[in-house]
């Protein structure tokens, strides 16, 4: 307790110091919560899971994939067609229509593309959204439901319906650049809650395919996409033993020849998306983050030694008091890794805040990813990152420190 | 000294190299001016400051090395985006003129058919050679490959880039692309009969997706830099020969694999053209043949861009990477500036005596503020200079991204450049943090009263 109360009084005895100090390690914690933060949630979109997961059917060889709609139905069923065959135990098609609200001027504050879906499934099947609060829930289904009763709703984020000046309960029109002749109008039913879909859309696909039949009906020709228009199939499995079977279902279907199609587990698909980003992800994980670290441990260990120099009396005294070297090794990494630690649990929780409820997360161009979030866990990366740099930081000058002989500093004094 | 050398390399630099920005120049050509100002508002020696900088050499060291750092990290930062810059503005002809289907903003999306092409082919300003003009027809495709022996952990497939192309020789022309020796175009049948009887596509490979492909290769032990003519991959369950590598490097077709368009586009359901590029005279003609095609072509509904306005459009993802670059080496720098803060204030407090005896002596307060800002400055430069060359080191390393606009991109193999900018960049970003961190602590210095100090 006494040492704590020495560490306090140290910390606070050169406040413009220990700001510079607590500052300097902030603003580095802040930055390597941003980097670590976009890395934990690529590791987790990318970690192989053995329960409740989903996979992903794709055309095989192709990208983008454009499947015929056709394949929806036998595919929903995980192409189950003999006895003893299993079933997904939820599915998901997605169609992707995109376009632009200024016929003649594309930008990207007026472009939209939205997932064209059986609404339901949005509450069952959208990651994060399959697991919303209570509260949280109660509302979306609402939204979900208006969109089921008005095939010409669409669900906006809400950076998008920001970003188009909208509001809910606006009509917009859409100029298709994928669905050429396919111009759409919608009316904005509701918002995603707050966080990943933020810039995503959501159209009924009933809309898409009605539209689709129309333009036949017009033009006395299918619409050029008509027979590809179905772009992803999510398939949701207990585990990798269902996996397994319904792949070997889906492979073998006589349905799927041209084009083929291909299965593979949503963490799977994410990995082959981010491998393009390789070198990049590499650079963020074994050179940005480490060289930030080692500057925080710099500045930390600069600060530190600073302190020691200029206190190498006091120690000496403290030495004569009866302070034995350990504890004079204890007081000056006590102060380090106070100063770290809770300028790192500080930093964390600010960019934790500012970063998921101010700014709505990182917007960093990775893959599909429209924005990062910082996780919770930050407060502890914070606070260990800190504490962490500053033991590295402050080892030397506190060891140089206990080894403070009496007799010398005395006889320069003297 | 040190500063009238940098003082004069910074002018000379911002004279001389072209292709050096406004921003910079103006920036490294203020950073100069301020360093004369000081230089010049000094009357203390210079011989002061690096005595006590070597007097005080462990804070110095420590200092001087979190600067080292961070310029390190901004130089390989901004070589990765100068590579992706390169690569954009590098690829494109501006005689070239790029068509695509209407509305298509990526060759992925752009559907022609047949007789479009055909008709495209006979308008006039498209450059004729031997009577035969000069449009490359191409499909542009990317695929997935099965990627042999993964490694566990790793991927187990990866997008592939193929453009059939239905004469090699008229792309090379158009694109200006050469094979390295001993190298060929692929034959018009587009297909040879292997030693064991079975038949492969044959096909010329980009320099960067030839050393990408040739990492497969690690696990059977016969490890290769990149695949060369003669060797195999297995694309769609069946053999790919290697019958050329193209001379492509800082280019996109770099990532790309080349084939017979007949072949490669109804293998991957692909069955109409993506991509028509006319060559032109010039490239006032070649903005001539543009406006023509979007404004007065009615047979078919296209959009034609001059090759590089093309390429230049898929820069967006450099801008985010760039903007994402500053951002982090914004914050770093002020972390920079709180760690040199630190070292100085302690200088300061250290020598409040020699402050007092410096003013005693008759040296005027700015005097005293242009010195230790001087040292300030020198330990920024110094820790700065050094990173920047390590930072150098990077230079010529390859690595993965893609380059993107709105609605499509492209993976590419990139090389990681520094150029003038990249170190003039450096070299600002160090003046200015050491400049903002030194400022504080020397006006405090300065503040001091002859008196107040000695006592």
């Amino acid at each position: 307790m006494k040492l704590f109360g020495l560490i306090a009084d140290n910390i606070l005895r050169n406040p413009v110091r220990s700001l510079l100090t607590i500052l300097g390690t902030m603003v580095l914690v802040f930055v390597v919560t941003l980097v670590w933060s976009i890395l934990d949630f690529l590791n987790a979109a990318t970690a192989t899971r053995t329960s409740n997961f989903k996979a992903i059917v794709t055309e095989r060889w192709r990208l983008p994939s454009q499947m015929p709609y056709s394949y929806a139905a036998t595919l929903k069923e995980g192409a189950a067609r003999e006895p003893g065959h299993i079933r997904p135990r939820d599915a998901m098609c997605w169609s992707f229509y995109g376009g632009s609200l200024d016929r003649e001027k594309r930008t990207r504050e007026n472009s939209l593309f939205a997932f064209a879906l059986e609404p339901p499934k949005l509450l069952t099947m959208m990651d994060e959204l399959d697991s919303l609060p209570p509260d949280q829930h109660r509302e979306f289904a609402e939204v979900v439901r208006r969109l089921e009763q008005n095939r010409q709703g669409i669900i906006l984020g809400r950076q998008r319906l920001e970003a188009i000046q909208k509001r809910v309960g606006d009509r917009i029109k859409i100029y298709s650049l994928n669905y050429r002749g396919i111009d759409l109008e919608f009316e904005i039913v509701g918002l995603f809650p707050p966080g990943r879909y933020d810039n995503s859309a959501a159209m009924n696909i009933d809309y898409l395919t009605a539209a689709l039949d129309a333009y036949q009906r017009e033009n006395g020709q299918p619409h050029p996409l008509a027979d590809k228009s179905l772009n992803l199939v999510w398939l949701r499995m207990q585990d990798t033993a269902e996996f397994d079977r319904i792949a070997q279902q889906i492979l073998t279907a006589p349905y799927y020849s041209n084009p083929a199609v291909k299965i593979e587990t949503a963490s799977s698909g994410i990995a082959t998306f981010l491998e393009a980003y390789r070198d990049l992800l590499w650079g963020m994980r074994y050179l940005l983050a480490p060289a930030i670290l080692v500057t925080m441990a710099l500045v930390i260990s600069n600060a530190i030694s600073i302190s020691v120099r200029e206190r190498q009396v006091e120690f000496a005294v403290l030495k004569v008091l009866g302070y034995r070297p350990f504890h004079i090794l204890s007081l000056v990494l006590g102060e380090a890794i106070l100063v770290g630690s809770l300028s790192g649990l500080v930093s964390a929780a600010l960019t934790f805040s500012v970063v998921n409820y101010v700014v709505g997360g990182i917007k960093f161009p990775i893959a599909f990813f429209g924005a990062f979030f910082i996780p919770s866990q930050a407060l502890l990366w914070g606070t260990i990152v800190g504490a962490a740099t500053a033991l590295a930081g402050s080892f030397l000058p506190a060891w140089s420190a206990c080894r403070v002989k009496v007799t010398d500093v005395f006889a320069r004094v003297g | 000294m040190s500063f009238l050398g940098l003082a004069v390399g910074g002018l000379l630099w911002g004279g001389i190299i072209p292709g050096l920005s406004h921003f910079v120049t103006a920036g490294t050509l203020l950073a100069v001016v301020i360093v004369f100002l000081l230089y010049g508002a000094s009357r203390i020696p210079t011989s002061y400051n690096v005595l006590n900088l070597q007097v005080r050499w462990r804070t110095t060291l420590l200092t001087a090395l979190a600067f080292t750092l961070v310029t390190a990290l901004l130089t390989v930062m901004l070589a990765f985006v100068n590579g992706m810059y390169a690569l954009t503005l590098g690829s494109g002809n501006p005689e070239n003129v790029i068509i695509l289907s209407e509305g298509s903003t990526d060759e992925g999306f752009s559907n022609l058919g047949f007789s479009d092409v055909n008709d495209i082919g006979t308008q006039p300003g498209i450059l004729q050679e031997d009577g035969v003009p000069l449009l490359s027809r191409e499909t542009y495709l990317v695929v997935n490959q099965p990627i042999p022996n993964a490694p566990p952990g790793r991927p187990k497939r990866r997008f592939l880039q193929l453009r059939g192309i239905d004469d090699p020789k008229i792309a090379a022309r158009v694109h200006r692309v050469e094979l390295y020796p001993g190298g060929e175009w692929f034959s018009d049948a587009g297909v040879r009969q292997l030693s064991d009887g079975q038949i492969a596509v044959e096909v010329v490979l980009g320099e960067g997706i030839a050393r990408e492909l040739a990492r497969d290769r690690d696990g059977n032990g016969a490890k290769k830099i990149r695949l060369e003519v003669g060797d195999q991959f297995i694309l769609n369950d069946r053999p790919w020969l290697v019958v050329g590598v193209m001379q492509s490097s800082g280019k996109t077709f770099d990532s790309e694999v080349w084939g017979k368009r007949s072949l490669i586009g109804p293998m991957f359901g692909k069955e109409t053209y993506s991509t028509l590029v006319a060559r032109t005279a010039s490239p006032d003609d070649a903005v001539k043949l543009r406006d023509y095609f979007n404004r007065q072509y009615k047979r078919a509904a296209v959009n034609a861009q001059i090759e590089t306005d093309y390429f230049a459009s898929l820069s967006e993802t450099n801008k985010q990477f760039l903007v994402a670059i500053a951002f982090v080496t914004v914050v770093l720098a002020i972390g920079g500036v709180f760690g040199i803060m630190n070292t100085m204030y302690a200088a300061i407090s250290q020598r409040t005596k020699d402050i007092g005896v410096l003013r005693l002596l008759g040296f005027r307060r700015h005097q005293i503020l242009v010195a230790f800002l001087t040292e300030s400055l020198m330990i920024a430069v110094a820790g700065g200079v050094v990173g920047i060359a390590l930072g150098c080191l990077s230079h010529g390393w390859t690595a993965n991204s893609v380059v993107g606009g709105q609605g499509g991109g492209k993976f590419v193999v990139l090389r990681l450049m520094i150029d003038a900018d990249t170190i003039a960049l450096g070299l600002l970003l160090t003046v200015a943090t050491g400049i903002l961190g030194g400022l504080m602590p020397a006006l405090r210095a300065m503040r001091m009263s002859a008196l107040d100090a000695l006592r």
